[in-house]
């Protein structure tokens, strides 16, 4: 990759904002994965008889906005919740942009359509359905419950479109074409989207297992997870409070097939070496990696194998899906923020129900405890449907 | 301008156009559908039905003779109509710039997608099977095919890109928010070139969600439109961010912010008589040569507005115009405007 003409302007992250089935702020999520609380359980919003899965990682609770209304989409509750975070942590904050990664938006009320198709039905909802389905819809919201009236860039690259979100943003303000961005991602369960994991065999009847030889598959999650971005200099003149730092992002995409990664890990590999060296931080500076780590056979094999090849044996690596499940479109921007929190009070993210090694590489896994460590430099993973694959870096202020 | 185009002030960029294609119920001739639509010649419609009322919508499709040569692509093999219309698109507009497959070709090639509503037909496809036959008979052939990168990954196998590969999603103004999207990229300098595909693909399902919605007025289309840009090529195209659209009264002044001062000698409308074409009007007045694609294509949310550019791009390319505006009044989340010289 030919390298940038413009300036490298450090950039700040100086808020944050987080919904997850851990807690329903960043407060929450932090005792959460420092007591390494597995928050999967039974699904509640849909029948799940037929399918090999019944667990996923489902946020709880519920809020109340100014200006929300009845026939909103729980996806933008969440995003408005995050975005309120975040903007409580730092009301100076005002972003040029907001790019946002999902993969699904309102797909819940695409089903209560396509039901209402079937059953020929036209209940008064469908008109709030169709509003609230686009996946624009929930930024919207958020932006304006916020009061920012943002343009927005909505990225849906499968897994992989939180970190991209961030990683995209970052671009932008290193390179100075941007003073300020929202990023982040989002999604909710959907019926239609746990049944496709689940009839492609890579969701998890049992335990979801990141990396243990006996790993069988994922669990789904979903939450939302918003980082106010800002050029270090602008933040640092406005006292703006400085949580950390992105350093750098790669992106590569693997042809391999349209769901499964090449058996090489070619594709993670060269996404965590551009990261390295975009962020022009040698692979030994790392003190931890926040993982994809779906848990599914193939993902975990590729990942691993690439960790192993770049970092050897010495960093330690966890999956925090392995708490909530895999929030798809939002888990890259939840585990910036995992990331950011592991910086911010000098702990490692558990790894839970992990049992056995797996013999096909070896890694310090974090296993399911979270443990005390000098934590300055995290890296964190999205891979994707697609072929997508990204990483960005974050380090302590 | 700086080195990278950036007009700071008002965060537009510029970049090059070097290749166009497109995929259209018109056809896929760049020049054959640009005369047919300065001829007037409205894409032939057909009815499409939803099976569970009966009831008939008129739509705009592709005819599938003139993708059906891409079967030979492996990955395409079960894919959904929009990935067909997106890799024809591509491939159209990659030879019009006289791009060669090779090595660094495809290393130094970044994708940005625009997608309105993705693989619908796979989704409803695939949820109907859930609905009929339970969770345990739904095909997971289909499932992949309902992702919004579906179409992007299928490009990316087809020429072998290795690099950055964006989707973006968002309402029928989608395609200048990629194409601007495209031009940050080029701008940050990750990449020579950038490839951007605008897709669609209509089934009754949606028909029905743009009926509801009372969206309706121009019949629904299909087809990809893809625009190829680098630093240099001489045909430019200046874009900004999108503004965004909060409440459907919010469109005019939306718009009037995209606008800024920037002017054309001819404007392609994003409207069809309705209330795009009416706000359009109210902001530029009557002047200049208007041109109105939807007319003749349909809307095909994704790929409108890339279409849109890549007449744009024709009125240059045949003299017939020095300077271009494309406005584009969203449906529901943003207005744009796109300028070509």
């Amino acid at each position: 990759m030919p390298a940038s003409p413009n300036p490298r302007h450090r950039v700040a992250v100086t808020a944050i904002g987080l919904v997850t089935p851990l807690g329903g702020n960043v407060t929450e999520n932090a005792a959460a994965l420092r007591s390494g609380r597995d928050a999967v359980t039974p699904v509640t919003s849909f029948k799940v008889s037929r399918c090999r899965a019944k667990t996923a990682g489902q946020v709880s609770g519920s809020w109340s906005f100014p200006g929300a209304k009845a026939e909103w989409h729980r996806a933008s509750h969440f995003t408005t919740a995050a975005m309120q975070e975040a903007q409580n942590g730092d009301p100076q904050f005002t972003p040029e942009l907001a790019v946002i990664g999902t993969t699904s938006g309102g797909m819940s009320f695409g089903e209560r359509f396509h039901r209402a198709q079937i059953d020929r039905r036209r209940p008064a909802e469908r008109a709030g359905w169709l509003a609230n389905y686009m996946p624009q819809k929930a930024v919207l919201d958020g932006l304006d419950v916020c009061g920012w009236s943002a343009p927005m860039q909505i990225i849906a690259n499968a897994c992989a479109s939180g970190t991209n979100a961030v990683g995209h943003a970052f671009q932008l303000i290193r390179a100075g074409m941007q003073r300020s961005v929202l990023c982040g991602g989002y999604d909710a369960i959907s019926e239609l989207v746990y049944v496709g994991f689940d009839a492609l065999q890579a969701a998890t009847p049992e335990k979801v297992r990141p990396f243990d030889r006996g790993r069988s598959g994922l669990v789904l999650g979903e939450g939302a997870a918003m980082l106010a971005l800002e050029e270090w200099e602008s933040a640092n003149g406005r006292g703006a409070p400085i949580l950390g730092e992105v350093t750098g992002y790669g992106i590569a995409t693997d042809n391999h097939h349209l769901t499964q990664p090449h058996p090489s890990g070619v594709g993670p590999r060269l996404a965590m070496e551009r990261a390295l060296a975009d962020a022009q931080c040698p692979a030994t500076w790392i003190d931890y990696i926040n993982a994809h780590g779906t848990a599914t056979t193939f993902n975990d094999a590729t990942e691993g194998t690439a960790i192993a090849q770049l970092f050897g044996s010495a960093v330690p690596v966890s999956s925090t899906k392995s708490m909530m499940g895999h929030a798809l479109g939002a888990a890259g921007a939840i585990e910036a923020v995992f990331a950011l929190i592991a910086i911010r009070e000098q702990f490692l993210p558990p790894n839970l129900n992990y049992q056995e090694a797996d013999p096909a590489w070896e890694l310090a896994i974090v296993a399911n405890e979270s443990r005390k460590a000098k934590v300055r430099r995290v890296m964190s993973n999205s891979f994707g449907f697609g072929g997508t694959n990204a990483s960005i870096i974050l380090q302590a202020a | 301008m700086n080195l990278a185009g950036i007009d700071s002030k008002a965060g537009r960029l510029e970049a090059g156009v070097a290749g166009i294609g497109w995929v259209t119920p018109l056809g896929t001739q760049l020049h054959g559908v640009w005369q047919a639509l300065q001829s007037g010649v409205v894409a032939e419609s057909r009815p499409i039905e939803n099976p569970e009322t009966g009831r008939l919508h008129q739509v705009r499709p592709v005819s599938p003779k003139l993708v059906e040569h891409l079967a030979r692509q492996p990955r395409l093999r079960r894919s959904s109509p929009i990935s067909y219309f997106a890799v024809g698109a591509a491939m159209a507009a990659l030879e019009d710039a006289g791009i060669l497959p090779s090595a660094e070709a495809r290393s130094a090639t970044a994708l940005v997608f625009a997608v309105s509503n993705g693989g619908v037909i796979y989704t409803r496809r695939f949820y109907d099977q859930i609905i009929r036959q339970g969770a345990n008979a739904a095909s997971p052939m289909l499932f992949p095919e309902t992702v919004y990168n579906a179409p992007a990954s299928h490009v990316a196998s087809a020429f072998g890109v290795d690099g950055a590969s964006y989707t973006l999603v968002g309402d029928n103004a989608v395609g200048i928010a990629a194409l601007h999207f495209g031009s940050q990229l080029l701008a940050l300098g990750a990449c020579e070139r950038v490839l951007v595909v605008g897709c669609e693909e209509i089934d009754w399902i949606l028909c029905e969600a743009f009926y509801d919605w009372r969206l309706a007025s121009t019949p629904l289309s299909e087809g990809a439109g893809a625009v190829l840009l680098t630093r240099d090529a001489p045909l430019r195209i200046t874009t900004a961010a999108a503004v965004p659209i909060f409440r459907r009264a919010e469109a005019g002044a939306a718009l009037r912010s995209a606008l800024g001062n920037q002017e054309g000698e001819w404007v392609i409308s994003s409207g069809d008589r309705g209330f795009a074409e009416r706000i359009e009007r109210r902001l530029l007045g009557e002047k200049g040569t208007w041109v109105f694609p939807k007319r003749y294509f349909g809307e095909a949310p994704g790929a409108s507005a890339v279409w849109q550019v890549i007449a744009g791009a024709m009125a240059l390319r045949t003299c017939e115009a020095r300077s271009v505006l494309v406005p584009v009044v969203g449906f529901n989340q943003q207005a744009a405007v796109a300028t070509l010289r």
